[in-house]
């Protein structure tokens, strides 16, 4: 007997009994549909809160110097700035970059004082660069023809009672570590979609610190923004020749949590997908012993006359796997379907906003699965299915043919 | 030829032990159409599973043109089987989702013969059972006695030395059981095919040509008619 009848045979036998076979099929095609949900959800979550990262504060590429990360000091400004600006002006890849001033100190008014992080702006390269213009809910993103005008978060805001035209003081300790106070007027409150970045970061003009530090000039930190974010590494390594003093670092040097929450997400999602499969195969294995039982005297008989046991096991096999692959090719279209109809349309989250802002994430959600896990999700159902088959199939040979068959 | 030499098959052996066949001496030769007859209980059907190959016998021996199958191994004697012996079950058992033809085939194609081959034989067994016409259709659309039909050209399609039939005739009717007896004895005579029956229907009795008669598993008479 060959191979193609033993299949033929098979493939008949799953629909002997529809319903039963309609019910495993449909189980498994469920049990795909929610795990590729559950992908798309996490690669969405995932992707949105680092996507809010990199346009918000991150961007693809940042450049200070190396004491700088240590100290904070403003004396530790990015060396050979102007070599390094002539370089990103030639560079096709790059599509846009900024230079910011970075004071750490306290923002205070008559109802406290915050610890904060003031990024000293040019606001027109700003808004090439990240988006927070595009994230200002009240107020306006530096239109005043005052200097000394500041965007404060809406966190930050809240704590301090803060409203349009509020004063602030803002207080850091320039080159000598002597403190320095600087007045500001509120302009503009933003909301970015990550409620600790509005709570520890204000953004002012560049101007409006130079010109009340007496000798200070330079920059601290130097976004970049790249046409690809798979070009950070590449532009990083480029730039690093040009000082010594400086440090390059693409996002994910930066902001270590969301590189390494990146990489566990797969290795997460595969364990979630594999422990929902394993239920799943349960249920096949259950079906396919049922089967077996009904069908007892049928295999006795196919011993009788001289199937072997090698042919009876690849029958039942054959079945068990076909239950599956019946199943997986509507699992993953349905998915596929929803999947790419969600990463459109997106789903409202907004009743778990708060939470969703403390993550760093949009209030709406938008599913993404690449698309290299549908064919991951394949190989794993068909490996299962391949597992489930081997304990029925097994079964199938403990078979009496004597006994199956009573009369012989 | 078919020899059994103090065949014995107990069951439970030590405390409550069950001589099924005890000491059964018996010789078949080719081209016999016997009957095995018996009450329930005599040890027919077990008497038929050890010389089938079905069952191991617990001591005696059993010879099918001088090989003694006791002796060969799981796998051995699957082959044999599967070479030399046609079985007919009382209920049928045929495969339910393959057709009447493909039923027929399926023992070929367990043989590894050629496709060409197959068909012909195929059409060559649906015509002397006479369901060339339904050749295309499943078990569940035949009747008790076709279905039967379809099981002994199954039997025949390997062209075995001869065919174990387990009370074929019990579950069908009057005209299904002569159409049935007719063939059988059509393909005894013509083909010289060795069949041996177990049964209790009179009719299947009144045609063969011996009767073997056991109790408690051991045989009272042997007649040649």
């Amino acid at each position: 007997m060959n191979i193609i009848t033993l299949i033929k045979i098979s493939w008949r036998n799953v629909w002997r009994s529809k319903l039963r076979s309609f019910v495993v099929i449909m189980s498994v095609i469920f049990g795909i549909l929610g795990g590729i949900i559950m992908i798309a959800i996490s690669y969405g979550l995932n992707e949105e809160r680092m996507n809010n990262a990199v346009d918000t504060y991150l961007s693809h590429i940042q450049i200070h110097n190396k004491s700088f990360s240590d100290d904070y000091n403003i004396k530790f400004k990015i060396d050979n700035l102007p070599q390094i600006e002539k370089a990103i002006n030639n560079d096709d890849r790059v599509v846009s970059y900024s230079k910011r001033i970075i004071l750490n100190g306290m923002l205070s008014n008559s109802n406290g004082s915050y610890s904060i992080q003031v990024k000293g702006i040019n606001p027109s390269e700003e808004i090439k660069v990240t988006n927070t213009y595009e994230k200002i809910i009240e107020g306006e993103y530096f239109k005043s023809k005052r200097d000394n005008t500041i965007l404060v978060g809406k966190k930050l805001a809240d704590r301090l009672n803060l409203k349009i035209k509020s004063k602030v003081v803002i207080t850091f300790q320039d080159e000598n570590y002597d403190l320095t106070s600087l007045l500001y007027r509120v302009e503009g409150i933003f909301r970015s979609g990550n409620s600790r970045y509005d709570g520890a970061n204000v953004f002012v003009r560049n101007l409006s610190i130079t010109k009340n530090i007496p000798n200070f000039s330079g920059f601290h930190e130097m976004p970049i923004l790249l046409t690809d974010i798979e070009l950070r590494d590449e532009v990083k390594n480029e730039l690093i020749p040009y000082s010594s003093n400086n440090i390059v670092e693409a996002w994910d040097d930066i902001s270590k949590d969301l590189a390494y929450a990146n990489e566990m997400l797969a290795a997460v999602l595969y364990i979630f997908m594999m422990i929902i499969l394993i239920g799943l195969s349960f249920g096949i294995v259950n079906t396919m012993l049922m089967a077996i039982l009904e069908r007892k005297r049928e295999i006795g008989m196919l011993m009788s006359i001289g199937m072997n046991r090698y042919k009876i096991f690849l029958m039942i096999c054959f079945e068990t796997i076909f239950l599956s692959l019946v199943a997986l090719p509507f699992g993953l279209l349905s998915s596929y379907f929803i999947v790419e109809y969600y990463s459109v349309v997106g789903i409202d989250l907004s009743v778990v906003e708060a939470g969703l802002e403390n993550f760093g994430v949009g209030t709406r959600l938008y599913f993404k699965v690449p698309d290299e896990q549908y064919y991951i999700v394949a190989i794993m159902v068909f490996i299962i299915s391949i597992i489930s088959s081997i304990f029925p199939s097994l079964r199938a040979l403990k078979i009496n043919p004597v006994e199956a068959t009573k009369t012989f | 030829m078919i020899e059994t030499k103090n065949l014995s098959k107990i069951y439970n052996p030590g405390k409550f032990e069950v001589k099924a066949v005890n000491d059964v001496n018996s010789l078949f030769k080719e081209g016999e159409f016997t009957s095995v007859v018996g009450p329930s209980g005599s040890g027919k059907t077990t008497f038929l599973n050890c010389v089938g190959g079905l069952d191991n016998p617990t001591s005696g021996d059993v010879y099918i043109a001088g090989e003694n199958i006791t002796r060969l191994s799981g796998s051995n004697i699957i082959q044999y089987r599967l070479k030399n012996i046609g079985f007919v079950f009382q209920s049928y058992n045929l495969i339910p989702v393959l057709s009447a033809k493909e039923n027929i085939e399926m023992i070929m194609l367990l043989q590894g013969i050629d496709e060409k081959s197959r068909r012909l034989r195929t059409d060559e067994l649906l015509n002397q059972v006479d369901l060339y016409e339904l050749k295309d259709r499943r078990p569940s659309e035949l009747s008790g006695g076709q279905q039967q039909r379809v099981a002994v050209a199954r039997a025949l399609a390997s062209k075995p030395k001869f065919i174990l039939a387990d009370e074929p005739t019990a579950n069908l009717d009057t005209a299904s059981t002569s159409n049935l007896l007719d063939i059988m004895s059509k393909l005894n005579e013509n083909e010289k095919i060795t069949f041996i029956f177990s049964t209790h229907d009179q009719r299947v009795i009144d045609r063969a040509r011996r009767v073997i008669t056991l109790e408690d598993g051991k045989i009272v008479s042997d007649t040649k008619k």
